[in-house]
């Protein structure tokens, strides 16, 4: 095959698995948006947080499916002390309160990270059975890549079995449209509140276990990816699934293509993007009107 | 009338404090004090819009970087520009900048306003790092020339590296934007702006222009914030990236204001003040200055909302008013 074509093809999928980490980002951000009306600023320090257990997880047992699976749960406990003992507790403050107080606790996370890990990247081995190359058609993929898309996709198809297959997605779904009259039924709304904290949290974990090998794992990434993340919120829509999907996968396109043709201004093609965006739709592309 | 008495007899003693400073506390404090001074009028422009219109900034570093950006391309590249001139266009810089993006913010309110201004000031911040040829890059730009000050056209004053006369240049220019801010507040239009925060709607209903009237507050706010950046660039004879467009340049002025109190017009001066001195303090103990101010962030949060002056508002109500009077106070 043409050699630019297949080069072209990988760029795609390294975009395509960027874009996917940003979206198990974006998604959490999103459910807690939706749900709770919270913009959780911490949210990109809780996946740097999970990237940073995945290490330790590795190091300790020496296996990446350890990581895989205990950090994105040791995170979302985290995600919900912070429901449970902060948020809370702070319901009449008003928006820009729990603005502000995300942030405080997203600065506090980042300074103990640093206290605890020390400031160097450190790396995460991908597992071995991930780490050849997979041949499609000609073409060799990268199969830890093909994985993260794979698990992705896994993780989207879990969250859409869980909102509109069961009764804690239909009590979402409902507290979502109207959150007083789900009270009204008697349904707990705090502890749905806190599940789906907690769930939000977790999907931020696995973005953060997922991205430990691609990128090392070290302070800056949370501004790196979690900035990127919360621009596709913005771009996305508010508490809009389908949006955070669509422009996770054009910015991960942006990103990857962008490297490659204008190096140096990449992260202005995401942010332009953002801005003509917002000049015709200030709610973003799948936002409601508040 | 007791009370103006009292008010001139403050003036006076703050005057006097402000012309000694040098004389009574040393160089290391003087600059100090300049530094706060800056990030106290850069406070109180965020506080403009967070406190008085209920619009919280996470890019506002981006005006006071054109400021400083402004001032110091001015005065590496156009030869004889007087100090003044180029302050002044460090301002203009930032007025430009903000009526540019006057009319993309001003839509949107609440969160998204938020997190806007957070992508802007990343843009600008990788725009900054990345058009070298422009603006240096990492290393920013640093020793430009700074020219004498000349007053009344009569005799010149050296500022560059004469820290006790760039004392007095700074306090007069942030002093002067201070009160010019003071002013702006207490404006029949600086009141329009409060209605916008506390109910949008219904000062729609009476006929006065939302959109327009936040983007006049946005270029105002903005065009002090450069002001501020641009003195900042002159004291520092520097300006980069990470000190004047950095994302803790945008959360600075956000903890000042909450710690001192958002919607108090004094209240940013006093939480830069205070952020500054816990700054100073646990610089002596530890590194992870951050690690402290992001947790009295969440504890002002936590227990004193509306900062400093809304915990001073509320222990003068219970205590040394009549009842009436609280009442009063409460309306306003």
């Amino acid at each position: 095959m043409d050699p630019s074509v297949s080069m072209y093809i990988s760029q795609a999928i390294h975009g395509i698995t960027y874009g996917m980490i940003l979206f198990l980002i974006a998604s959490g951000l999103n459910i807690i948006f939706g749900m709770m009306g919270i913009l959780n600023l911490a949210h990109a320090a809780f996946f740097m947080l999970s990237a940073y257990f995945c290490y330790q997880v590795v190091a300790v047992t020496g296996s990446f499916w350890m990581g895989l699976i205990l950090a994105p749960i040791f995170t979302a406990f985290f995600g919900i002390l912070l429901e449970r003992f902060f948020l809370r507790r702070i319901s009449g403050v008003g928006h820009m309160g729990e603005l502000i107080l995300t942030l405080g606790i997203a600065t506090v996370i980042m300074g103990l990270i640093k206290v605890f890990w020390g400031t160097e990247s450190l790396p995460v081995a991908i597992p071995p059975i991930l780490r050849g190359l997979v041949s499609v058609g000609g073409l060799d993929y990268p199969s830890y890549r093909l994985f993260v898309i794979g698990l992705s996709l896994m993780v989207l198809l879990f969250m859409v079995l869980l909102l509109y297959k069961t009764r804690l997605g239909k009590i979402v779904r409902a507290a979502v449209s109207d959150r007083d009259m789900v009270n009204a039924l008697g349904i707990n709304i705090p502890v749905v509140f806190m599940c789906v904290f907690g769930i939000g949290t977790w999907l931020a974990g696995i973005a953060g276990v997922a991205i430990a090998p691609i990128l090392t794992v070290f302070p800056g990434l949370a501004d790196q990816v979690g900035m990127d993340a919360f621009i596709v919120v913005v771009t996305g829509g508010f508490g809009s699934l389908a949006g955070a999907f669509i422009v996770s996968i054009i910015f991960g396109l942006l990103s990857s293509f962008g490297v490659q043709f204008i190096s140096d201004f990449a992260p202005v093609l995401m942010v332009g993007f953002m801005a003509i965006v917002l000049a015709v739709k200030p709610h973003g592309l799948f936002g409601v009107e508040e | 009338m007791m009370n103006t008495k009292i008010k001139i007899i403050l003036w006076v003693v703050m005057f006097v404090i402000l012309v000694f400073l040098p004389r009574m506390f040393g160089i290391y404090y003087t600059n100090l004090f300049v530094t706060f001074a800056v990030f106290a009028v850069y406070a109180v422009s965020l506080n403009v819009l967070l406190g008085y219109t209920g619009l919280l900034s996470f890019g506002h570093a981006i005006f006071f970087g054109a400021g400083g950006y402004g001032t110091a391309l001015a005065l590496k590249h156009i030869e004889g520009i007087s100090l003044l001139t180029a302050i002044g266009i460090g301002f203009f810089a930032a007025f430009l900048l903000s009526l540019i993006l006057a009319p993309l913010v001003t839509r949107v309110s609440g969160t998204a306003f938020s997190m806007i201004h957070l992508a802007f000031g990343q843009l600008f911040y990788v725009l900054a790092l990345k058009l070298r040829h422009v603006t240096g890059g990492e290393d920013g730009i640093g020793n430009f020339p700074i020219p004498d000050l000349s007053v009344l056209w009569m005799f010149s004053v050296p500022i560059k590296r004469e820290p006790v006369n760039f004392y007095y240049f700074a306090v007069v220019i942030l002093g002067l934007s201070l009160w010019l801010l003071w002013y702006f507040t207490k404006t029949p239009f600086g009141q329009i702006q409060i209605g916008i925060r506390d109910n949008a709607k219904r000062i729609d209903y009476l006929g006065y222009k939302v959109y327009q009237s936040k983007a006049l507050i946005y270029v105002v706010s903005g065009a002090f914030a450069g002001v501020a950046g641009s003195v900042y660039s002159l004291f520092q004879n520097m300006v980069s990236p990470d000190a004047s467009l950095g994302i803790v340049v945008s959360f600075t002025p956000i903890m000042a204001t909450m710690i001192g109190g958002a919607g108090s017009f004094f209240g940013p001066i006093c939480g830069t003040a205070i952020f500054q001195v816990i700054e100073e303090i646990t610089h002596h103990f530890t590194d992870r200055v951050e690690l402290v101010t992001g947790a009295i962030l969440v504890l002002v949060i936590m227990f004193a909302p509306q900062g400093l002056a809304g915990f001073i508002t509320s222990v003068k109500q219970r205590y040394f008013s009549s009842p009436a009077a609280g009442a009063k106070k409460e309306e306003t």
